[in-house]
């Protein structure tokens, strides 16, 4: 799960790391109540979105005086940010972040992740600060120093000086490092991190290092051992649909198509999609309804699958294993009459309680077209589609 | 011959009194997997629905009814540990099918594996079956057939599909084992590809992998190098668009990385018949043959 930054600097300062006072505006009418509780005439003022790549799609400014920070933070608020990670719609900012203005000398970055290969959590630094890190890792790999740790996230001070040192700290600014690393491993392992990425961190003109931006993704898995992180899900930076598909815990990923999918298993919804490119059809989502499914998580998937208006067509694919044909075919029905079903549907089953399955649809008398097996569905919606 | 598991396999369910865990015992047995026993904690000495003796620990289990696997089904809080407790038991094979682990608890379960005799399956992993022998997961055991194709997956349902199709062109299987979808899992592609290569009865291989990672990039090299069996592959997720997780965390094309074109290039250097869709895999295997 993703956090704001803001979010995600509050955390940090509860480990101690320095970063920039800074307010946090929702309400125009709030702004001037901000702008003096932080105190400061000159700022940088923050879009607070789920996405990066915000400076270049102008969600970042810079005021010189109150009034110029006043009339940026009115100008972000409500804005619609779109950025390479947004997709074409983009995403509306409802949070903007007002902090001091940095003093900037030398910009780093720091970033742990988990290298899931290995096993193991893994830190990479670079005196390349404010880049994009993947473009260093593509043109300069040498300028990146990669730094294993165990797979209990400790680290030894022999590792903690191969950073300083890679990072050209000295005096007191390599004692601030030193314990900024420690702080930033710990804060790692002890929110269930998946990435913790600070782009860049920077030295002041005094030689005192900074958090300048953060962004912090924590493991979907742990969220139950995370409840402070686990409230701080932000409906607001996905759509209407990813949003109903994260309160059921079901799999959603909307695409550009419009031929709605229902699939069961991860690996079978991809290739379920994959064959409806295949058939030159357009894949308008995956969803993955996974092994524990209802009768009421099928019937809520049929609504998100609709609730897209490019949908024209609905195919359904089970390979029963954990999930049971009959409770899909129920759920199946079930959904159609609710919904008053327009769009054609085309339902292949197989695998566990397919007879049942296969009964249930057979004996509802809807309008529902059967399908033998993936190829034969995958055809038959394509060219249902394509029909009307 | 088969792989790992056989009709002589002795397995117990740690989790036997939850419901699936309770389900897929009874499912297991239904197939004629020698079940033995299960584990619950603070259940020890009941008997299950199935007739079952339950245990506290699985080290009791080991003592009492000497398992040669087991088929893990507990929530994902406490799998980690359930999967630990089994290889502290030393029990030879642990399934391990729970989705939904804690990378970092998965972390910690690699690290003690380095070093283990035991060997762990998954975790969120259909499992793993040898046909009209031996079932432990919770594939539906119907599509499966005796035969002579040994077949390792990334997917569950993606699994079954290849089974089908395999089962319905009368080439059937040796083995099926399901790795699992979490990019940490006990058991590489790798690792199942040498126990075909030394399994004279598996006489071809199939390989279902997805987006992501590069475990089927390895997988490929190996199989250039090492492997004199015939190998027919699929890989799902073309259509997937980057930067976009696709269910299973392991699935996602991240900074150009892990495309299935990669996938699908390298085994073809590989020699691999690679099926262009999933409705072809089947195919591909009987193709591979030639």
């Amino acid at each position: 799960m993703n956090i704001h930054e803001y979010q995600a600097k509050n955390i940090l300062k509860r480990y101690g790391l320095p970063i920039h006072n800074f307010v946090v505006v929702e309400d125009k009418n709030a702004i001037d109540h901000a702008i003096a509780e932080l105190g400061v005439d000159k700022a940088v003022v923050k879009v607070q979105v789920h996405a990066g790549g915000r400076g270049k799609a102008g969600g970042v400014k810079v005021a010189m005086n109150r009034a110029d920070i006043k009339k940026h933070t009115a100008n972000l608020l409500g804005m619609k940010l779109i950025t390479k990670q947004t997709g074409p719609n983009g995403i509306t900012c409802h949070k903007v972040m007002i902090a001091d203005l940095a003093d900037i000398e030398k910009e780093f970055y720091f970033g742990i992740i988990i290298d899931r290969d290995r096993a193991i959590p893994l830190i990479m630094s670079s005196r390349e600060g404010g880049m994009e890190i993947e473009e260093v890792a593509e043109a300069n790999p040498e300028k990146i120093l990669k730094t294993p740790l165990t797979p209990s996230g400790e680290i030894t001070d022999k590792q903690i000086n191969e950073i300083t040192d890679f990072m050209g700290w000295t005096g007191k600014t390599k004692n601030q490092g030193k314990e900024m690393i420690k702080s930033m491993v710990r804060a790692f392992m002890e929110i269930d991190g998946s990435i913790l990425e600070i782009n860049p961190l920077i030295e002041d003109s005094k030689g005192d290092l900074y958090i300048l931006d953060a962004k912090i993704s924590v493991d979907d898995n742990a969220l139950y051992r995370q409840k402070d992180i686990q409230q701080m899900y932000d409906p607001t930076q996905g759509s209407k649909a990813e949003e109903r598909a994260h309160e059921l815990d079901l799999a959603y990923v909307a695409m550009d198509g419009n031929i709605g999918c229902m699939v069961n298993g991860a690996g079978l919804a991809m290739a379920t999609m994959d064959i409806i490119a295949e058939k030159g059809g357009s894949p308008a989502n995956f969803l993955d309804v996974g092994g524990g499914a209802t009768k009421e998580k099928v019937i809520e998937s049929f609504k998100i699958i609709l609730s897209d208006p490019k949908v024209k067509g609905i195919l359904v694919n089970i390979f029963g294993g954990i999930m049971k044909c009959d409770i899909i075919a129920e759920g199946v029905v079930a959904a159609v009459k609710e919904i008053k079903l327009k769009v054609p549907l085309v339902v292949r089953l197989e695998g566990t309680n397919v007879e049942q399955g296969k009964k249930i649809i057979n004996e509802s008398g809807l309008k529902v077209i059967a399908a033998e097996d993936l190829g034969d569905a995958a055809k038959k919606i394509v060219a249902e589609v394509r029909g009307k | 011959m088969s792989i790992l598991v056989n009709k002589h396999t002795k397995v117990i369910c740690q989790g036997i009194t939850g419901a699936a865990g309770s389900f897929h015992t009874e499912q297991c047995l239904a197939y004629g997997t020698k079940m033995v026993g299960g584990v619950t904690p603070g259940k020890g000495g009941m008997v299950s629905e199935h007739g079952l003796p339950i245990f506290n620990t699985v080290k009791e289990a080991k003592d009492a009814v000497n398992p040669d696997a087991t088929m893990i089904f507990v929530p994902p809080k406490f799998a980690a540990a359930a999967i630990l407790e089994a290889e502290e038991a030393h029990i030879p094979l642990i399934i391990c099918i729970t989705e939904g682990i804690p990378i970092l608890d998965m972390l910690k379960v690699k690290e003690r594996f380095i070093k283990s005799k035991s060997r762990l399956i998954g975790p969120n992993c259909p499992g793993i079956i040898t046909p009209d022998q031996c079932k432990i997961g919770i594939m539906p055991g119907y599509i499966h057939k005796p035969g002579k194709i040994g077949i390792v997956s990334r997917s569950g349902t993606l699994t079954y599909e290849a089974v089908w199709q395999t089962t319905k062109l009368g080439l059937g299987q040796t083995t099926c084992v399901g790795i699992g979808g979490d990019p940490t899992n006990g058991t590489n592609f790798i690792d199942v590809l040498k126990l075909f290569e030394k399994d004279p009865e598996t006489e071809g291989i199939l390989m279902i992998g997805e987006i992501g990672g590069d475990a089927e990039e390895q997988a490929a090299q190996w199989i250039k190098d090492h492997c004199s069996k015939k190998v027919a592959a699929f890989i799902a997720g073309k259509s997937a668009p980057p930067g976009r997780r696709m269910g299973h965390a392991g699935a996602i094309i991240s900074n150009g990385k892990g495309g299935a074109s990669d996938k699908i290039h390298a085994l073809q250097r590989a020699n691999v018949i690679v099926a262009m869709t999933p409705d072809k895999m089947g195919e591909a295997m009987r193709e591979a043959f030639g």
